[in-house]
């Protein structure tokens, strides 16, 4: 029965959920909720007497990728090298400042560098597998090692995440150095992971390769971002842009009118912050390809 | 210092400020052809608009080649971003002029009743202002500029409220009201071309502070 007395009832247009269409900020975890695997406070790198980096301070966040980009000469590969402790093979660099690494000084007296960089793999530009089967490059980090259980089973998982071993399943016994060039850098990330790293360091990882080629290492590296932390220094602005949560624009202080330069961190931030609507105008200069 | 991009860029803009002009040549055309009750330069002012189509589409593909080519960032991806809209805020503005001067003709022989001829003197003078406005303050990336609009609409918007009063007492005489009836739309596009100035502006102050706001807020 309709009850007459009582108030129409009334149509409501309803709230509708918000759009946004950021994807990538959409997927990343709020800032106060992110892990951090590396703080870098005031970092310095000299070769000698000259300065190649000064005054870095950073955050790098776990899962997170984390571009550099920035000229020639900013000292964005040097900043890199860091972080695996690479320079101290280089009898004249000095590291001043400090890097922590899951809140552990990693240059402290106690730490091992060798222990470092199984923790935390590096990738650079030239693929450069060992002289060796595909097989024993992707064993020789775990054999070193001595992680030699289940070998096969370690090397089949490392080939599988670095997206290779449907392509070299049949060849494992096969010269690493018959790969193209693509694979070859898919054998080195797969070397890297072998030894169940936390980090992955990547120095320009595909400026020697075909875009195809490019494209097969920034689909890996969103893939193993899942897994991984994974830093990269890249020169192509546009990759950075594609694939880093995070990017750090460094550039070169020229002092001395001119006798001296060396890199600083310029801007850290979002990557669609840095590539909208950056904070600095250097850093708006460099993107938009009216510097450097 | 990307040559080539920064070249392309200065020219999408001249062409978007170049179809701004056309805008206002076919307003002033619409405003003539109403006041005058010239069906001939109606009939123009209809025509015409192929030009600004032109001109829109030729920015609407500019855009599309360089976006596909050069992949702009930071200030130059908010000055396509931004020039994109406002192509196409031109060409709906142009559109209203078509919709003036084809009621134009619709009342073409039709009683008139001259009392709305002074508000549409002045929300045409108005509709000019501000489309010269948001395409100054787009040239020179006056966000303050950009932001006057607001208050030059609340101006249009009152004669636009004005006019609908006048057409409301009007009453009495079928085609007399008819004629009334036709003049709201006319006042209404007027008040619209106003409204897309404001979205000009709007986009100015995007490319300007890299953050998008309407200056006004319709629930408000």
């Amino acid at each position: 029965m309709v009850n007459t007395e009582a108030e129409p009832e009334l149509v409501r247009i309803g709230s509708v959920e918000k759009l946004d269409f950021s994807e990538r900020e959409r997927t990343m975890p709020p800032p106060e909720s992110r892990e951090v695997v590396f703080e870098v406070s005031d970092l310095s790198v000299r070769y000698g007497d000259s300065t190649a980096l000064s005054g870095v301070s950073i955050k790098v966040h776990k899962n997170f990728v984390t571009a550099f980009i920035g000229p020639s000469g900013c000292g964005k590969s040097t900043f890199i090298r860091c972080f695996n402790r690479m320079n101290d093979l280089i009898p004249t660099a000095v590291v001043e400042g400090r890097i922590e690494y899951h809140g552990q000084d990693l240059y402290g007296p106690r730490v091992d560098p060798v222990e470092v960089r199984k923790r935390i793999g590096m990738v650079f530009q030239k693929p450069n597998p060992f002289p060796k089967s595909i097989y024993d490059n992707v064993a020789f980090g775990p054999r070193v090692l001595g992680m030699t259980d289940n070998l096969d089973e370690q090397v089949e998982k490392a080939l599988g995440q670095a997206a290779l071993w449907d392509e070299v399943k049949d060849r494992l016994k096969a010269n690493a150095l018959g790969l193209s060039g693509g694979q070859q850098q898919r054998l080195c990330i797969a070397r890297c992971l072998a030894v169940e790293p936390d980090v992955l360091l990547m120095d320009e990882p595909a400026s020697a390769l075909d875009p195809i080629a490019t494209t097969r290492i920034e689909d890996l590296m969103h893939e193993l971002k899942r897994d991984y932390s994974i830093v990269i220094v890249t020169h192509n602005m546009q990759q950075a842009a594609r694939i880093a949560d995070m990017t750090a624009f460094f550039s070169v202080r020229v002092e001395d009118e001119g006798k001296k330069r060396h890199g600083v961190l310029v801007e850290y931030d979002t990557t669609p912050k840095i590539f909208t609507h950056p904070s600095d105008k250097r850093t708006e200069d460099y993107v938009t390809g009216r510097f450097g | 210092m990307r040559v080539s991009l920064q070249e392309e860029l200065d020219q999408l803009e001249a062409a978007v400020q170049e179809e701004g002009e056309l805008v206002l040549r076919a307003l002033r055309g619409a405003l003539g052809a109403l006041e005058r009750q010239d069906v001939e330069l109606a009939d123009e002012v209809i025509a015409f608009d192929d030009e600004v189509d032109d001109s829109y589409l030729a920015v609407e593909e500019g855009i599309q080649s360089l976006l596909a080519r050069q992949t702009p960032v930071a200030v130059d991806l908010r000055t396509v971003l931004a020039l994109l809209h406002v192509n196409l805020h031109l060409e709906r503005m142009a559109d209203y002029c078509v919709t003036v001067a084809k009621l134009t003709k619709l009342v073409a022989g039709i009683p008139h009743d001259e009392t709305l001829a002074e508000a549409f003197d002045e929300m045409g003078a108005r509709a000019e202002e501000m489309i010269r406005v948001s395409l100054d303050s787009l040239a020179s990336r006056d966000m303050e500029r950009a932001e006057s609009l607001v208050d030059l609409d609340e101006l249009i918007d009152r004669a636009n409220r004005r006019a609908v009063k006048q057409v409301i007492a009007i009453g009495g005489d079928e085609e007399r009201r008819e004629w009334g009836l036709r003049m709201i739309v006319v006042s209404r596009c007027l008040e619209r071309i106003g409204d897309h100035a404001v979205d000009i502006g709007e986009q100015t102050a995007f490319l300007v502070s890299g953050e998008f706001r309407e200056f006004t807020d319709a629930s408000h």
